[in-house]
């Protein structure tokens, strides 16, 4: 024991040692603080639709109380995604993909995919999160503190001391090894804890899925590290071999991979939606009255008793509103296509994944901070329920030409909703235990070829 | 300095790095990277066609409008498909996170959508591999593992001695293997400025100007390649061993390529915030109603307005005006809200600027960011390419709307009951209405934008090359 710490101190007064860690919690604490601004700025925005959703009904209600119809063209009816204190960990697509969807119950496709305003270059550099610090930082601190640890020794000449002097030399590389480990994964708990702290976080499930995956992704560069030190080269192999394998799992396979998926589905479906869902509604000013109030009906066959419009009359709600969401309804095919292919491609990212650690990593605290893709499409696909909802309990009072007091506007309050996600134990786990497995594996045959 | 010893030092060092074998892992690891990021590049720009193909389909369909009220077409309105520089098949630059296509329509600026970015799977935030990038990341590490043991691995066997003895100039010795090393990054680069300069032979849409963009390119890839080779062996010189001297070029790689870039534009992005969607349109909607609202037939601003119009033209019913009044009223109103909404969007893009300087001024001390932002301005993939774009697409939108504006005052009747104007524009008007062009930043303007990175660059190089020379009078053989 007293060994051991003696190991400890002495790696502790290493200027690389100091050097890492003040690095990395230096960053992690700057990364906190953008996630918790990050935080603040989504709730801020939720809170701000809330409050300007009630002003901005009463206020159209009193210009337009004579004419729902005319009313519900201006109204807009938010639905708010609750953003997780995760989030602050993993900001992921959260950046791009709004949280709040602000409707009116005209055609939906031409709204539902409004991108937030962004700064492209901010987002071209990437967010400084604590997820960025683990999947990026955290291996290149492994890397700088193990990639010389036999190697070190071989070329000072101490290696041969402590092969004659002790038995259990392996050992004693092993114990060298656990106190980087030691101080590494105390610097990760700390930075968790800061997080917690300052973000809000609640000690549940995901959050310790989050710091299970964390600990397992580290682990992997270890077992990475390693496997190189058992190779027993130079320190200069060392190092540029850790860095070449860092190389790879973090920049060249996903960036690879993101161009080979970007490549294979492309989507021109997007444009045709936007142009098909515009085309479809305003076509109808110039066609049959009937014909199209009859699709309609065909959609939505309750409100039927309310009969067909006039040829001449100019302009009846009943008719406008069937437009409107005929331009959903012809565009519905392209929407699901693009949908599909949106849905495919994560697919395939995810199946990728499994192999290759970092990218498994990054997706996990993704899903697990609820700001990853499928987040977003559950959040669409909510958004379109919302919308039919809405617009199926305001139809028939448009239709029978309500007044606006004839609509209980109080129950048009900003609707929350959260998806859970859901991500197995063996999802999870396999790919970390399995990638770790094997490499611990070619780390003793190599030390027993090496050495024999 | 004498040029034939310099030339042999250099000759010498090129023939020692083709000795060992980890030189063809190197090109073999470059050509596989090269091979991939082309046809990526290629690729991306083959969007194109979708977008050229959408934007004909949008006019086609805007053209195929009958005879209508110009409201119903303002409405109607059309969209702009932003389309890819033809360098950009190089440098990807921000494309991957600006929107692509919007829906021009009278009195609403709607965002641009559609980015590659919001249909990723969070696999785009790793990078994207492009010939620029992997010039700009890969070959600088290259260049550093080629390179760190130049000078000091001479001075550990003591062939640094023996040279020295033999005559050479510590001068001739630093600056022929700089000069060595140059030579074989510039060789590194090669396949892919031929790479580049085949693909756009083959491309039809190449103009004069994007040759005078890529010579840019292929000097300020060239000077950087320079610089770096200057400075290994500058820290290889300085290096009291060659583990030592790796271990500081391969930390500044880290620290310069990969941690400064994203923190400091992460620190840029944290203290100037900017406001959400729903806080952008808010805030203008707000603008515009202190104006007066033009839906509310008591609102002071625009009853001043009307009693002003009759008054000049000596009537007193909007039914009696040689113009239609409702026209009128919208061309006001669109000035006034596409005025309020100009400005604040102006605001917003300053304060996206002021995001972006920390990182853009930065470029000073870290000649890797200045590269980066050089070769995305000149590719036309940079923020600005992207602005202008966005600027063209809402300039067009108001042209459209206020012309809509212009043929309802002219043509539609004031009087429901005068019979002599209809309440219909004929369609031979949709088709004089030319389609959205868009045409990218100049030339010269992408290099303005770029101003500080240049003279990074520029000064770099003559730091580089004074660093050596300051080494040569300090060295020691031991």
């Amino acid at each position: 024991m007293s060994l051991y710490l003696l190991m400890f101190r002495q790696f502790v007064r290493t200027r690389i040692c100091q050097l890492g860690l003040s690095m990395v919690l230096v960053l992690g604490i700057i990364s906190i603080f953008i996630g918790k601004q990050f935080l603040d700025k989504q709730r801020a925005t939720a809170a701000q639709v809330a409050e300007t959703q009630q002003e901005h009904i009463k206020r159209n209600v009193d210009l337009h109380k004579d004419d729902l119809g005319l009313l519900l063209y201006y109204l807009k009816f938010a639905v708010v995604n609750d953003v997780s204190p995760l989030a602050g960990l993993s900001i992921g697509q959260k950046d791009i993909n709004p949280s709040v969807q602000n409707v009116t119950i005209l055609a939906l496709e031409g709204q539902k995919y409004d991108a937030d305003l962004v700064n492209p270059a901010t987002l071209l550099f990437g967010n400084l999160d604590l997820s960025f610090l683990i999947v990026y930082v955290f291996p290149l601190l492994v890397i700088a503190f193990n990639y010389n640890l036999l190697s070190e020794e071989e070329e000072g000449g101490t290696w041969k001391m402590v092969s004659v002097m002790s038995v259990h030399r392996w050992r004693h590389l092993f114990t060298k090894m656990s106190v980087r480990a030691v101080l590494l994964f105390g610097v990760l708990i700390i930075l968790f804890i800061i997080a917690a702290g300052i973000l809000g976080i609640e000690y549940n499930l995901a959050f310790s899925k989050i710091i299970l995956t964390s600990m397992l992704y580290i682990a992997f560069w270890f077992a990475i590290v390693a496997f190189i030190i058992s190779l027993r080269r130079s320190s200069n192999f060392n190092a540029v071999a850790l860095l070449f394998c860092w190389l790879i799992f973090l920049i060249l396979i996903p960036a690879v991979l993101n161009n080979v998926i970007v490549n294979k589905y492309p989507m021109p479906e997007a444009f045709t939606t936007m142009i098909k869902q515009r085309d479809g509604y305003h076509e109808k000013w110039d066609t049959n009255k009937r014909e199209t109030v009859e699709k309609f009906y065909k959609q939505y066959p309750q409100f039927s008793s309310y009969g067909f419009p006039s040829e001449a009359s100019k302009l009846q709600w009943l008719w406008y509103y069937a437009m409107q969401n005929l331009g959903d309804v012809e565009s519905k095919e392209e929407s699901a296509l693009l949908e599909a292919k949106v849905l495919k491609r994560d697919d395939v990212s995810q199946t990728w994944s499994m192999l290759v650690p970092s990218l498994h990593a990054q997706l996990i605290f993704n899903s697990l901070a609820g700001t990853g893709m499928e987040n977003y499409l559950d959040f669409l696909n909510y958004t379109e329920q919302f919308h039919e909802k809405t617009r199926l309990y305001l139809y028939p009072k448009i239709f029978s030409y309500n007044k606006a007091e004839g609509v209980d506007w109080d129950r048009f309050k900003p609707e929350h909703v959260s998806f859970e996600a859901h991500i197995t134990w063996s999802h999870l786990l396999l790919p970390f235990i399995g990638a770790i497995f094997l490499l611990v594996c070619a780390t003793l045959i190599s030390f027993r070829y090496f050495n024999s | 300095m004498k040029k034939r010893t310099l030339l042999i030092i250099a000759k010498q060092f090129c023939a020692s790095v083709f000795k060992s074998k980890a030189i063809y892992l190197l090109v073999l690891t470059l050509v596989v990277l090269l091979v991939i990021a082309a046809r990526s590049g290629v690729a991306y720009y083959d969007q194109n066609h979708y977008r050229i193909d959408h934007q004909q389909m949008a006019r086609e369909s805007w053209e195929g409008n009958p005879d209508k009220h110009p409201h119903r077409m303002a409405h109607f309105g059309t969209f702009a498909f932003r389309l890819k520089h033809p360098l950009s098949i190089f440098d990807f630059g921000v494309e991957s996170f600006t929107g692509n296509a919007v829906f021009l329509e009278a009195h609403k600026q709607n965002v641009v959508n559609f980015s590659e970015a919001s249909f990723s799977t969070g696999l785009l935030r790793f990078g994207e591999l492009s010939m620029a990038m992997v010039l700009q990341t890969i070959l600088p590490l290259i260049i550093f593992f080629i390179g760190y043991s130049a000078i000091v691995a001479d001075r550990e066997n003591g062939t640094l001695k023996i040279l020295l003895t033999q005559g050479a100039k510590w001068k001739e010795i630093l600056f022929g293997k700089a000069l060595g090393l140059s030579a074989i990054s510039l060789l590194f680069c090669l396949p892919f400025l031929g790479t580049i300069t085949f693909i756009l032979l083959t491309e039809e849409h190449v103009v004069q100007d994007d040759w005078m963009r890529f010579a840019i390119i292929v000097i300020a890839y060239s000077l950087v390649c320079f610089i770096l080779s200057f400075i290994t062996i500058y820290v290889s010189l300085k290096s009291d061993s060659s583990k030592n001297a790796l271990v500081k070029l391969l930390g500044l790689w880290l620290l310069m390529v990969i941690l400064v870039p994203r923190t400091s534009q992460a620190i840029g992005a944290y203290f100037y915030e900017t406001p959400s969607k729903v806080e952008f349109r808010a805030a203008i909607e707000q603008d515009v109603l202190k104006y007066g609202d033009s839906h509310d037939i008591n609102d002071p601003f625009f009853k001043a307005l009307k009693d002003s119009v009759l008054q000049a033209n000596h009537v007193k019913t909007v039914e009696e005006l040689p113009f239609n009044y409702g026209g009128f009223l919208m061309s006001k109103g669109e000035r006034i809200s596409a005025n309020i909404y100009g400005e604040h969007h102006k605001q917003l893009l300053d304060q996206y600027r002021k995001q972006n300087q920390l990182t853009q001024w930065l470029a000073i001390i870290n000649p890797f960011l200045a590269l980066k932002n050089l070769s995305m301005s000149v590719s036309g993939t940079d923020f600005e390419s992207y602005v202008h774009f966005q600027e063209q697409a809402e300039d067009y939108r108001y042209k459209l709307a206020q012309k809509m504006n212009s043929l309802q005052m002219k043509y539609i009747t004031p009087n429901p009951n005068d019979k002599t104007k209809g309440s219909q524009v004929s369609r031979d008007q949709w088709k004089s209405f030319s389609d959205f062009q868009y045409t990218q930043l100049t030339t010269e303007a992408a290099i303005l934008n770029v101003k500080v990175s240049i003279i990074s660059i520029l000064s770099w190089f003559i730091f580089s090359i004074a660093l050596l020379v300051y080494g040569a009078k300090k060295a020691t053989a031991i």
